[in-house]
């Protein structure tokens, strides 16, 4: 047990890819309940560090430890990429990947905590608690509509929505937006912040973006990578202040 | 009326084909139509079996695997084993004489026995089958690779299996066997023939029912998350692997059963069932008849191998080779939903598309 | 001792057959995903070319100067290949882009169409090229006898090795070849015609196919099935290539995988069971494949399943 206030602490990650670093040496805590933004100009490493959280990637050295609401704290690196989801960490992947031959609501179905064994897929039909989940989550990302549309058929920005639904629907611990935003219009960004702060009372959000825009509507701490390091870490405003982070980033007229 | 059609269309067509088969020994019994055609209907029964364990793995799961001669093979070699031993009295054969034993070897006594003979058809592909699919799928091996690795494990299999001809009489087979039920040849064994003709049926009927209330439940669903988005299954915190592995296991013990049941009909089965061509023929079939679709995979089977058998004699014998190879080459190309993918999807669009042309009067790009 | 020489002698002659296949293979895999099946007759078509290109040089010439119909016929073999290839690439592969499955499989079947054409042209029954008198007979060295053809195939192999790793590494085609490989989208910005570098490729995997079965004319009779035989080898080199060498479409890897295969059935028939043996080699790929736990691919980061 542990009242631990951060979820996720990132201790000392280094990854190294045939040589060149993608991360040196990263050390960043995730609180809990809180939207953590990870920003930075291409290249920074953001999208590396998610792939090492879900274990895509495997980290060259250090680790990462995760403290689970009323949970034992558990070491996520060595850890199989399906426990780790199963555990409580979802990620939303920046190419919408969701199951285009299946309907919205199979793909929520898919998604649902539980039930990953092969009996249980043949012999357990989702419960009416369950499906009650899934509307209320549908409704929360706009999609209670489209239930029984091919996920195929759905804009981009409603695949991006229903990825995200997909992840709510486990009730996650923390959830990884990868550039939630990409692709998408001024409202439809907007609704997309508003879906994350909703989220947020529920579990720990970890989002990728460019959209300053979106950052400072959602932002609750932010943390800027620069060429595999962390530039510097805190509130919107403190970063948005800070001459480094304008001279790598912002000032390079990164405002968009 | 149409709802209930597109539902059930499946259901109501294996419905039609499983009546006409059950009439057709009737027609027998009236001299309407000679033993032979009956028993040829028989192989097709159990090609039907096959196509559906195929479709499992490679329509629903996208896993091209050709391996399924070698699990068809498997199964009718140990089916064909119980028999070849229930026609010699138990005593060894001819092939093993001359292969140097003077006892039955240790592998064919398990098949003295009809129920362990039973259980050992479907238990060794499925272990086979289980223990190459744990290895591979656990790898992650996939797509293009996984098809090459199975291609050159079916065809080490096939060449061991000629090796080994003191247990297998290696090219020539097992031959001259009488069906489970006894000896099916001429009119005064109609009984036994009937009796393994409406049972092989009823196999199929399992086998149908089986797959279909699998790829119903959210299984199947995950089956086709597998095919269209793997890496997604897993982040959705699905052992994908796990999942994979059952499957193939699945369609190789259903391939074995269908051998089984064309060894009953065939009264032989040689090696050249195990051969990466036979493997790939049995892909033709579902692929033809609509992947993705359990009764596509029955429909492929029967018209593929139908027509085959009346068109593949004399003159056309030439002409049959071309046929199915264009046949094959155009449904991929063009067809990718197969027949039945044709009737439920393509057929209707088009229509529709015709329908508002005309209604329009104007151009309407058709997408076929 | 002796033995043991011309085991390795035949050993290197026929791996040399095998690299010329699998080269062909590997090089349309690694640009363009795709396997193809009909690949093996291809070599066939290559076999029947001099067959052909043999009847029709003793028909027209005098007895002794017909021999030069096998130095004629390995180009005919490569361009017949490569025509077929390129109609092959434009006809059926090109709209199977993305498919790699299905287009393997529309290979297959072209391939029984082919092998049906060939038994209505030719008939069932096996023919045979007598090989010409410069390569009948052989040198014998300390109780060895190194076969003239065999020598020759040797030779040829190489020869032609050395033009693909010319085309490869030293031609502007050869560029714009590993660019598309490498990065296709990128190669496409950069003003690289992908389509025709594809269809070139595949010609060319199809006319080495074509050179392949000028060497199988020499060893032996010519029927329909008789790329089947050599193709399995060359499967298997491939997948020796993509797991140890973990490359694809990489010359070193396509000789050492062919090398190894063909060496390891020639030296197994002689001392133990080949199909034992190969079952062996398999083996050892499957516990190789256990060493790469992420796959033989490590998927992109920002996508997944494109």
């Amino acid at each position: 047990m542990t009242s631990n206030e951060n979820v996720l602490e990132i201790k000392n990650i280094s990854v190294c890819f045939d040589g060149f670093y993608a991360l040196t040496d990263i050390r960043t805590n995730v609180k809990r309940n809180t939207i953590h933004f990870y920003i930075g100009p291409n290249g920074a490493g953001k999208t590396t560090l998610l792939d090492i959280i879900c274990a895509k990637t495997k980290p060259t050295s250090g680790n990462i430890m995760y403290y689970p609401k009323d949970k034992e704290a558990k070491r996520l690196t060595g850890m199989k990429e399906y426990k780790i989801v199963r555990e409580g960490i979802g990620r939303k992947f920046q190419v919408p990947s969701v199951f285009v031959n299946l309907t919205v609501l199979d793909n929520m179905i898919l998604s649902i905590k539980g039930h990953k064994g092969i009996i249980d897929s043949i012999f357990k039909k989702p419960s009416k608690k369950d499906l009650e989940d899934i509307d209320k989550v549908l409704k929360k990302v706009g999609l209670i509509d489209k239930k029984d549309e091919c996920a195929g058929s759905l804009a981009h920005g409603q695949k991006q929505w229903l990825e995200i639904g997909m992840q709510l629907v486990q009730k996650p611990e923390i959830i990884m937006l990868d550039e939630p935003a990409a692709g998408m219009g001024k409202p439809e960004t907007f609704r997309t912040g508003e879906i994350s702060k909703e989220i947020k009372k529920e579990c720990t959000v970890i989002v990728i973006e460019h959209d300053m825009d979106f950052v400072k509507q959602a932002a609750d701490i932010v943390t800027v990578l620069h060429e595999g390091k962390i530039l510097m870490e805190g509130d919107i405003n403190d970063v948005l202040a800070d001459k480094t982070v304008q001279a790598v980033y912002l000032g390079r007229g990164g405002e968009g | 009326m149409n709802k209930l059609l597109k539902k059930q269309g499946s259901n109501i067509c294996f419905g039609v084909i499983v009546l006409i088969l059950a009439v057709m020994p009737l027609l027998y019994l009236r001299g309407v139509m000679n033993g032979s055609t009956i028993s040829f209907l028989g192989k097709c029964i159990a090609f039907a079996v096959a196509a559906m364990g195929i479709d499992m793995i490679w329509g629903y799961t996208g896993i091209l695997s050709l391996g399924h001669g070698l699990y068809f093979a498997l199964g009718g070699y140990a089916m064909a084993m119980y028999l070849k031993l229930q026609s010699t009295g138990g005593k060894i054969t001819d092939f093993m004489h001359t292969g140097g034993f003077t006892e039955l070897p240790l592998v064919w006594k398990p098949f003295l026995n009809l129920p362990l003979s039973l259980l050992l058809i479907m238990l060794v592909p499925g272990v086979v089958a289980g223990l190459i699919g744990y290895f591979i799928f656990k790898s992650r091996v996939k797509g293009v690779y996984f098809f090459i690795i199975s291609q050159v494990l079916t065809w080490a299999a096939y060449s061991i299996f000629i090796a080994l001809s003191p247990y297998t009489n290696g090219n020539v087979g097992i031959t001259e066997i009488k069906s489970i039920f006894g000896s099916i040849k001429g009119s005064s064994n109609i009984g036994n023939m009937l009796l393994l003709f409406y049972v092989a049926l009823l196999i199929m009927i399992l086998i149908y029912a089986l797959c279909r209330f699998l790829v119903n439940r959210k299984f199947g669903k995950l089956l086709i998350a597998i095919r269209d988005g793997e890496n997604r299954t897993y982040f959705s915190g699905y052992r994908v692997s796990n999942y994979k592995t059952f499957v193939y296991v699945l369609s190789a013990v259903i391939a074995a059963i269908a051998g089984a049941i064309f060894v009953n009909f065939n009264g032989s089965i040689t090696p050249s069932q195990m051969t990466i061509s036979y493997s790939i023929t049995m892909v033709i079939w579902v692929a033809i008849g609509g992947r993705g679709t359990i009764i596509g995979a029955v429909i492929g089977a029967f018209l593929i191998n139908l027509s085959e058998y009346n068109l593949s004699s004399g003159a056309m014998v030439e002409i049959w080779q071309y046929i199915i190879g264009a046949v094959f080459c155009i449904t991929i190309l063009f067809f990718k939903g197969g027949i039945v993918g044709f009737v439920k999807d393509q057929l209707p669009a088009f229509i529709a598309s015709r329908k508002r042309k005309k209604n329009k009067g104007e151009e309407v790009p058709t997408k076929a | 001792m002796e033995q043991f020489v011309s085991t390795l002698f035949n050993g290197l002659s026929l791996s040399s057959i095998i690299l010329l296949t699998s080269l062909g293979l590997s090089i349309t895999f690694g640009l363009m995903r795709v396997i193809n099946m009909a690949h093996g007759e291809f070599v066939m078509i290559g076999a029947y070319m001099t067959y052909v290109t043999q009847q029709i040089f003793t028909s027209i010439l005098p007895e002794g100067a017909s021999d030069i119909y096998y130095i004629i016929s390995i180009p005919v073999a490569f361009v017949t290949g490569f025509i077929l290839g390129s109609l092959l690439e434009k006809f059926v592969i090109s709209r199977l882009y993305g498919r790699e499955i299905d287009s393997l499989l529309a290979t297959w079947g072209i391939s029984l169409i082919l092998q049906q054409a060939a038994r209505s042209i030719f008939g069932t029954q096996g023919v045979n090229v007598t090989a010409p008198a410069f390569l009948q007979g052989g040198i014998t060295i300390g109780g060895c006898t190194f076969s003239f053809n065999r020598i020759f195939i040797i030779f040829l192999v190489l020869f032609c090795l050395l033009i693909v790793w010319v085309i490869m590494y030293k031609s502007n085609f050869g560029k714009q070849m590993r660019a598309v490989m490498q990065n296709r989208p990128m190669a496409q910005c950069m003003g690289i015609n992908s389509r025709r570098v594809d269809n070139i490729t595949f010609a060319l995997g199809s006319g080495l196919a074509g050179i392949a079965g000028c060497s199988v004319a020499l060893l032996g009779s010519i029927d329909s099935t008789v790329g089947q035989s050599y193709i399995a080898n060359s499967f298997m080199a491939v997948v020796l290539m993509a797991v140890v060498l973990g490359g694809v479409g990489k010359l070193a890897g396509a000789v050492l995988g062919s090398t190894i295969i063909g060496s390891a059935s020639i030296f197994t028939e002689n001392y133990t069971s080949s199909t034992i043996a190969k079952a062996i080699v398999l083996l050892i790929v499957i516990i190789f494949l256990q060493k790469r736990p992420q796959g033989l691919f490590v998927i992109k980061s920002r996508s997944l399943d494109e």
